[in-house]
């Protein structure tokens, strides 16, 4: 899948490339081969659409069996999410499982390169209910959560707060784009500010508009959130692991493998 | 005119119909079609395929609904959660997977869960064991004054009716 284009310009502009550097290399690999090597890993899998094959990760059948296609109830509706949703069946907001497919493969998709570049993903989510799953799930795949209360200038005060030079996420993932009195969660807000690109999984009463690449579905279900979990951790997986892989094709050493910068 | 008269199926009908023009009429069976069909010959032709198609239906309907290829349309029309009908007063089979003291949170198969007290005598009612419900709302949702959306409680309402005795089955059950 092509990715968004201005996702990645952007990021040019905050992160720019960096040659790897080679300390500590016993093997005398020449720098010129070295970057065209790293250019070839970072565009093969801009080549293909689907170069990691997430479609196969899930089905339709799976999304139905964990309830994803429920909604809120009709007077819960937000308005912008009217395109998203199939229909409404005694009050009941029924989200279009076939939008959802594309969306949620569009967002796998994306997540996938992130990780595959050594992007770092922050998942957040205000529900206490999952907090520890979110948690849990982040720690599976070596990236970062956070489920607790946002301070307000996390990301955009975040070389006063934590010190200057702080790197800051290059995917947010949301599991549920609520806070804990049905207002927008900050962190959107404040990722769209920073130019950092989010995944969130929106309900039938949440705002997709700010979302970079929204997945229309039920973010209250127990077995709906540990499905979403697991697609992510599969992903993320998935990529690094294909990374490690291209990398030992390619022929650069583990020594000079370490967190780039894209 | 008696056959059709008739009331019968419609696969009866389509062979009868079918059938009569055949004995009438003999240009059907000409091979293939040497230009475009038109009028009685497309018209029988496109029952043809309408018979063929009950035939197979009626001889292989599990095929069709457990291939891969269902729908979300189709898939959506035959789950419980829509064929049970309005929610009021719908006997459903739920099972409790958290106990808080008196408190058993209880999931049905819809996208809440809900919270029933304990009745007195029932001791036995733990985490994995399953319930008879009967269900008042699916999700509790109010307008309250000056608010532009309903304000949600996040959960369903539902009067225990009691353990489900392992064996009564017949009972409308929602999957997980």
């Amino acid at each position: 899948m092509i990715v968004n284009n201005r996702c990645f310009n952007v990021c040019f502009i905050f992160r720019p490339f960096r040659v790897p550097i080679l300390t500590g290399c016993h093997s005398s690999i020449p720098l010129w081969w070295a970057s065209l090597c790293d250019k070839k890993i970072l565009n093969q899998p801009l080549e293909k659409p689907d170069f990691f094959r997430v479609a196969e990760l899930f089905s339709l059948k799976d999304l139905f069996d964990a309830r994803v296609h429920l909604g809120h109830k009709k007077g819960c509706r937000h308005r912008l999410m009217e395109p998203y949703l199939y229909g409404c069946r005694l009050d009941h907001d029924i989200i279009d499982l076939d939008q959802t497919m594309e969306h949620l493969q569009l967002a796998l998709n994306f997540t996938a390169h992130i990780a595959y570049r050594g992007g770092i993903i922050l998942f957040v989510s205000r529900r206490r209910q999952f907090g520890h799953l979110v948690e849990t799930t982040a720690k599976d795949c070596g990236e970062y959560a956070h489920t607790r209360y946002w301070q307000g200038g996390l990301l955009t005060n975040a070389n006063i707060q934590y010190g200057p030079g702080v790197r800051l996420p290059d995917l947010i993932i949301f599991l549920s784009t609520l806070n804990n009195v049905f207002q927008q969660h900050v962190g959107i807000r404040d990722a769209a500010k920073m130019n950092i690109p989010t995944v969130g999984v929106v309900d039938s009463n949440c705002n997709p508009s700010l979302v970079t690449y929204p997945v229309p579905g039920n973010d209250d279900t127990p077995a709906a959130v540990e499905l979403y979990c697991r697609l992510f951790k599969m992903t993320i997986n998935r990529a690094k692991d294909r990374r490690k892989q291209m990398e030992l094709l390619h022929g650069l050493s583990a020594d000079a493998r370490e967190r780039r910068h894209v | 005119m008696a056959g059709l008269c008739r009331v019968v199926s419609g696969l009866q009908y389509r062979v009868r119909l079918s059938s009569r023009f055949l004995r009438s009429s003999f240009s059907s069976d000409s091979g293939p079609a040497e230009g475009p069909v038109s009028g009685f010959a497309a018209a029988f032709d496109q029952q043809e395929v309408l018979r063929r198609e009950t035939q197979s239906s009626a001889a292989g309907p599990k095929a069709s609904s457990s291939g891969p290829e269902l729908s979300f349309a189709a898939l959506l029309r035959r789950s419980p959660l829509i064929q049970m009908g309005p929610a009021k007063d719908a006997v459903v089979v739920g099972r409790v997977f958290r106990v808080v003291r008196d408190d058993l949170y209880i999931d049905f198969g819809g996208k809440f869960h809900c919270v029933c007290q304990r009745p007195a005598g029932a001791d036995g009612l733990q985490p994995g064991s399953r319930v008879r419900l009967r269900l008042q709302d699916m999700e509790l949702t109010a307008r309250f004054l000056g608010a532009s959306t309903d304000t949600t409680l996040l959960e369903a309402q539902a009067v225990l009716l009691g353990p489900k005795e392992a064996g009564s089955g017949g009972e409308h059950h929602q999957n997980d």
